[in-house]
């Protein structure tokens, strides 16, 4: 059995034992987290080892792997505690916070090389992997230009409480929501190059952006643009769109389906000319345990599978994470250059409250 | 005894696995509680008085639709389903899951009371009974329906999945016991993993369950596969409901009832439509392969 162990137990991390609990070839040993409250009450029902301080656990407990759902300021921290002990480590996104902690801990497990994973889990989900089997086979020819959006209503007003309202613990829109739609971008078409007229603007939160938008560019000459908001409540839950025109033809893609338009019949695929639709149920297939949808499942089954089959990486690791925090480093510069001379891009609520953000968003310029 | 046919309410409420325009479509369709109660109405009216409710916040509404007008919906049997998850999903990313729980119970009056009562000795409720806590959100839940003919109180399928993750019998021994004790009807269970739920209610000691699953021709929503739940419906003991017949349209009507039907096991076909024809057809054709 591989042993696991969970540091950080919030929504994500009740969520991946639920579905890790059931894999058939793991055996969950031991839970961080900072409530004692939380600890109590899984105590009182789960059996399992309780822990408030997770280097405890790591030197207490012979763990083979460990999952961190922790807010972001503490994964790489984490994640270098892990891999000095040999545990593989699978990290909820964003990887850390800057790029040179990233390449950081990508150089030291070059020297200590462990399964690595992040939960970029658009790389699970069946249409994202089918249309990126489309492009990768030049269905729509060479790919030109790309928009993709990322929408949900998860931020309806200021939240200082939380950790996702703070910057400083890894909170706002760009690494919370809009790394799930540089991922994906990095997924089917590679890092881009460069990243120009990027916005960071906020709507509801005082100390964070709510909106990222950003162009992407190309060597090989082709564009590309993201437009990520997680302040709209017209979206149920959150949202991500991604259209892609080639010299061939055009993909527009969601997470339930994607619709495909060619130039000529493709044979090969089954399309024909023009407009073509495929819903999820077209190709996907049923998970081994179902809780958020198949790609979360399907996510720690690569993982365990992974750690199983002793492959060290894998379509998520770290090296591929890395690529979208050196992206979100661009953007954050590249935004704080385009700022308006008053200092701060703001949305209805009350300015004044907002000018830290900016402030926070300038320096780091530096 | 289980009503043969169930209306379901997914498709008011911008509802739709497979579409995301659809969902949005349907949202603004039904966005007038009264394009929601016509087409129950034209449900009701063609013989369906079954209908499964989840707790949205305007589940509310409709509730007081049927108890404003009693002698029209007098042969009405409600199958609630509870917590409608989503209701919660934004307050949790802000306060936390406790925090959030205890937002809830303390903004009800008297579940609140409750709360505050034993919430002594800085030991919070949660530590000291989850079980009280659940049985304080099911019956802010409950109230949605007060007055009105329940027949069965399902738990939603996010926590009976979560908690089927986590194998924590006592909830589902708990759920499955205050249901019957406070209200006076069954507990059921929806959930995506059907085998593995009703595998999992038989060691609780829960025998015969209610449980409610997508079952479908395609194997949409079945997992871990179409095979393990033919074989489920086939020789484990439980009452089987089926939900996601059409498998959001992948289906077409005929072929799909005719597979639902063939399944002798199934003893109650839950559906959501919009339309007088939808509606009107797939009830036909149940009734024509039962």
């Amino acid at each position: 059995m591989i042993k696991a162990g969970f540091i950080g137990f919030g929504r994500m991390g009740i969520t991946h034992f639920s579905m890790l609990n059931t894999h058939p070839k793991v055996k969950i040993m031991a839970v961080c987290d900072q409530s004692s409250t939380m600890l109590k009450v899984l105590n009182k029902y789960v059996d399992v080892k309780c822990y408030k301080n997770y280097k405890k656990m790591l030197d207490e407990i012979k763990l083979d792997c460990v999952l961190i759902s922790t807010p972001g300021d503490s994964h790489a921290e984490i994640i270098m505690s892990c891999i000095r002990k040999g545990i593989h480590v699978f990290v909820e996104k964003p990887f850390t916070m800057t790029s040179s902690e990233g390449r950081e801990i990508v150089d030291e497990i070059a020297e200590k090389p462990i399964v690595n994973q992040v939960g970029y889990v658009n790389r699970f989900n069946e249409v994202f992997m089918e249309v990126k089997r489309l492009i990768d086979d030049g269905i729509i020819g060479k790919v030109v230009n790309f928009s993709g959006e990322m929408h949900g209503a998860t931020v309806l007003k200021d939240s200082k409480s939380s950790w996702r309202g703070k910057k400083s613990a890894g909170g706002g829109c760009l690494f919370e929501f809009a790394s799930h739609c540089i991922d994906l971008v990095i997924y089917l078409f590679d890092k881009p190059d460069t990243a120009a007229g990027s916005i960071m603007q906020s709507i509801y939160s005082s100390e964070v952006e709510d909106l990222v938008s950003a162009s992407f560019l190309y060597k090989n000459g082709c564009s590309g643009s993201i437009f990520v908001n997680w302040s709209d409540e017209t979206y149920r839950k959150p949202t991500n769109i991604i259209k892609i025109l080639g010299t061939h033809g055009k993909i527009i893609a969601d997470k339930h389906a994607f619709k495909i338009y060619l130039k000529e019949k493709d044979t090969r695929h089954g399309f024909d000319q023009g407009w073509n639709t495929r819903y999820i149920t077209d190709f996907g297939k049923p998970a081994r345990f179902y809780l958020r949808g198949n790609e979360f499942t399907n996510q720690l089954d690569c993982f365990i599978d992974c750690i199983d089959k002793g492959e060290q990486s894998n379509i998520a690791s770290f090296a591929e994470a890395l690529k979208t925090d050196i992206i979100m480093d661009a953007i954050t510069q590249d935004a704080a250059r385009n700022l308006p001379r008053e200092g701060r891009l703001t949305g209805n609520a009350d300015t004044q409250d907002k000018a830290s953000f900016w402030k926070r968003i300038t320096k780091r310029k530096d | 005894m289980l009503d043969r046919i169930i209306f379901g309410d997914n498709q008011f409420f911008g509802i739709n696995h497979m579409s995301e325009d659809k969902a949005q479509e349907l949202a603004e369709k039904f966005k007038d509680l009264r394009a929601i109660t016509d087409v129950l109405d034209i449900a009701y009216d063609c013989g369906i008085k079954a209908f499964m409710l989840n707790t949205h916040e305007r589940t509310k509404e409709i509730c007081d639709h049927f108890r404003n007008n009693p002698s029209r919906y007098a042969d009405l049997a409600l199958y609630p389903s509870m917590p409608y998850a989503h209701k919660y999903a934004n307050a949790v990313a802000e306060k936390g899951i406790f925090g959030t729980l205890r937002d809830y119970i303390l903004a009800d009056s008297s579940a609140g009371d409750v709360l505050r009562m034993i919430a002594k000795g800085g030991m919070s409720l949660f530590e000291q009974d989850m079980l009280k806590v659940m049985q304080l959100l099911v019956d802010m839940e409950m109230k949605i329906f007060r007055g009105l003919n329940v027949k069965v109180v399902f738990l939603q399928n996010i926590v009976t999945d979560l908690l089927l993750g986590l194998k924590v019998k006592e909830a589902f021994v708990g759920f499955s016991s205050y249901i019957q004790e406070r209200y006076k009807v069954e507990a059921g269970f929806n959930t995506m993993n059907m085998p593995m739920l009703v595998d999992f209610l038989h060691e609780c000691g829960i025998e015969n369950p209610i449980v409610c699953s997508s079952i479908n021709k395609a194997g949409y929503f079945m997992n871990p596969n179409k095979e393990s739940y033919e074989i489920a419906l086939q020789g484990k003991n439980f009452r089987a409901m089926a939900m996601s017949i059409l498998a959001s349209g992948a289906i077409k009507p005929e072929e799909a009832v005719e597979y639902v039907c063939k399944q002798k096991a199934i003893q109650s076909i839950v559906f959501g439509a919009s339309s007088k024809q939808h509606i009107i057809q797939t009830k036909d054709l149940i009734e024509r392969f039962s």
